[in-house]
């Protein structure tokens, strides 16, 4: 990475409280554009509540630190402003929303983003062309475009779903919470695919994980190990493999010895 | 003004009228009786257990005397109405069946009378006829109307009838100033019969009526009914209404209740399903909005083996919009393999809104099947997470939201240009919003 390459996303020394507990404390991370981060960590150790704060998920109260999206005081933006300014959570537990079509929801949210831009809407007859291509793609059957949100959708399908929806979206920085876990082989590749595509200079992508499986598919630039609410460790892909062979006790082993 | 001067003055209009009303002797005595019986038990109150979520004080405000009734524009009616296309239409003014206002398309097997006009030149016929009010506790508004009895429709539908097309019944209050009046509805379905009635409760102007209704509905063997009953009169109105329904053997009813408009209703529905594998499916949607208050009180007696009940209520209340549902299912020594799931769910959108969910099962029969359900709660803050995450506006995802609370009633009505009338509304009701109006 040259000096002068964008920077897209600052952490710097945030610490969270959710409810009672301190789950971040005094986090810092740092992306730039063009790259992909992988998050890994053991469970409990925060790395949801990373996403969610970045996200704007409610109930997440920042006790101190700050956290830049391109150049923007990202903790002072309502989660709508965040989406319409390109940043993407794909949820670990994507809800379901009876009532309200998937599609729907879909081309609501890909109008939201245009319009901020400053682009022209697309019509209906545009999205469904649009959204046909990128489904084709997820390996999706389209009638669960017209189910509810998530509506009885299978683990693997709302999964799918999110990918689907980042794929439309195009966020120049996207945030995937767990979207391996407990997807198969062929999903993962797909998920996989998805992340591959989106893959450009302009954006960035951070992937929390907790196995190093997706990570043979979506080759990172950095790999992080959060522990206890901090970044413990940071390296190339080379330390997602360690983390696969030695465990998550070693880290901890580690930092409790350092 | 309390209860007991409410009932003061309907019984002085009852003096000054019950002299002018048809019917001969016969029906004085009734009236007058009916009228004795009221103010002996005097109006509802908190104290009544089936009442007490009413605004009693409120509707003791109301005028319980009669006005002229002003002749209505068929052109304004029509404009107001729902646009049923082929429908076969009975117009209702006021409480009294309006000849010259009904027509459309007339439906094979559909016959109607006018009660009023029967009440002059049958009494006896009419007393016959007329079976409300029960002796029951909560029939004091049926025992009102009776004391009242001046006009309304009955409605046959001949064994083994059948049509696509609606039975359009409009219930018009058409008064320009406060005034009261009280409706009379016989319905009798034949055996074997189809039918899809559109009930629907419109105001031309804004007074403040007090509207009564007391309908009797008896369902055939085998006979199919869907109906459909839109409320959606000026916030000032009130409509107070008593049914007594019977379902008979293998026979089959749903209702689609959708209270959007009027000041206070309240619902009582009493259903029999009285023959062996009688089926009903009772669903609701109301929003109370403003000051509306909308209090549902549905009672299904399984009197026969293998019926069946499904309910499926959804009620939402903003500003300091009131509600109340209350759902009694009887399961009698009769109903062996009887079958009954009642669903109650409501969504509070202000701080001073308010609904009250009750759900009763009286339960004389092991053999049965009852499940209920009632949860009354706000939105889902990860639902509405979720659709802010992908950049709707927090007013949108409300919204959003609340629209998809009312699909499932929404999806169950058959009629699309009612669905769509109501889809519409309720879009119209919650803050403008073009997505919603897009999605219905």
């Amino acid at each position: 990475m040259s000096d002068d390459s964008r920077n897209i996303l600052e952490v710097r020394e945030l610490r969270v409280r959710a409810g009672e507990r301190i789950i971040l404390d005094g986090l810092s991370l740092s992306v730039r554009a063009g790259e992909v981060h992988a998050i890994m960590g053991p469970n409990g150790s925060g790395k949801s509540t990373l996403t969610g704060v970045l996200a704007g998920r409610p109930g997440l109260e920042v006790l101190s630190g700050s956290a830049t999206y391109l150049g923007r005081d990202l903790l002072a933006m309502p989660p709508e402003e965040r989406a319409r300014a390109g940043l993407f959570l794909a949820f670990q537990y994507p809800v379901e929303i009876p009532g309200v079509n998937n599609v729907y929801l879909m081309k609501a949210s890909l109008n939201a983003l245009r319009r901020h831009r400053g682009e022209p809407e697309l019509d209906a007859f545009e999205f469904l062309n649009l959204v046909r291509a990128r489904l084709g793609a997820m390996r999706m059957d389209e009638s669960l475009l017209n189910r509810g949100v998530n509506e009885g959708f299978s683990g693997g399908e709302k999964k799918r779903n999110e990918i689907l929806q980042m794929s439309l979206l195009e966020p120049t920085l996207a945030l995937l919470d767990e979207t391996d876990s407990g997807l198969d082989i062929d999903a993962l590749k797909l998920v996989a695919e998805g992340v591959n595509a989106l893959r450009s200079p302009a954006r960035a992508i951070v992937l929390v994980t907790h196995y190093q499986r997706l990570l043979d598919h979506v080759v990172p630039d950095r790999v992080h190990v959060l522990a206890g609410g901090r970044i413990v460790r940071s390296g190339g892909r080379e330390l997602a493999l360690e983390l696969e062979r030695r465990g998550y006790d070693w880290i901890q082993d580690g930092t409790a010895a350092a | 003004m309390t209860a007991a001067s409410a009932i003061d003055r309907i019984a002085a209009t009852h003096a000054r009228l019950a002299p002018l009303l048809p019917g001969g002797p016969e029906w004085a005595h009734r009236r007058g009786r009916a009228l004795a019986t009221l103010v002996g038990r005097g109006l509802p109150d908190r104290r009544d257990e089936n009442w007490k979520y009413l605004d009693h004080a409120r509707l003791a405000g109301y005028e319980f005397g009669v006005v002229a009734r002003p002749a209505v524009d068929p052109a304004a009616l029509a404009a107001a109405r729902l646009p049923l296309e082929g429908a076969c239409r009975l117009v209702i003014v006021d409480g009294r069946f309006d000849a010259a206002l009904s027509g459309g398309e007339p439906l094979a097997g559909v016959t109607h009378e006018d009660i009023g006009a029967l009440l002059g030149r049958e009494p006896a016929a009419a007393h016959e006829l007329l079976r409300l009010p029960a002796d029951d506790a909560d029939d004091r508004f049926a025992v009102m109307a009776d004391a009242f009895t001046d006009g309304g429709v009955v409605i046959r539908i001949a064994a083994g009838s059948s049509s696509p097309r609606p039975l359009h019944l409009l219930h018009v209050a058409s008064a320009m100033r406060p005034a009261a009046h009280h409706a009379r509805l016989v319905i009798a379905v034949g055996a074997g019969a189809k039918l899809v009635l559109v009930e629907e409760f419109l105001s031309l102007g804004d007074a403040a009526v007090f509207a009564n209704l007391a309908a009797e509905l008896a369902i055939g063997a085998a006979a199919d009914v869907e109906h459909l009953r839109l409320h959606r009169r000026n916030p000032e109105a009130v409509q107070v209404e008593t049914w007594d329904a019977r379902l008979g053997a293998g026979g089959s009813y749903r209702q689609h209740l959708v209270a959007l408009g009027g000041g206070i209703i309240r619902s009582n529905f009493r259903l029999a399903l009285a023959g062996e594998g009688a089926a009903c499916r009772l669903a609701g949607l109301f929003l109370a909005d403003g000051k509306r208050q909308v209090d549902i009180h549905t009672q299904v007696e399984h009197c026969a083996p293998r019926t069946r009940t499904e309910q499926d209520f959804r009620g939402i209340a903003t500003g300091r919009g009131r509600g109340a549902i209350n759902g009694r299912i009887v399961m009698r020594p009769a109903a062996r393999g009887a079958d009954a799931n009642q669903s109650i769910r409501n969504l509070l959108l202000s701080p001073l809104a308010e609904i009250n969910a009750r759900p009763q099962l009286e339960i004389h029969v092991d053999d049965v099947r009852c499940r209920h359900g009632a949860t009354t709660g706000t939105l889902d803050p990860a639902q509405l997470f979720y659709l802010r995450s992908r950049g709707l506006d927090e007013a949108t995802a409300r919204n959003l939201l609340t629209f998809a609370f009312c699909q499932d009633v929404l999806a169950g009505m058959p009629l699309p240009v009612v669905r769509d009338f109501v889809a519409t509304r309720v879009a119209d009701i919650l803050p403008d919003v073009e997505l919603m109006r897009e999605q219905a």
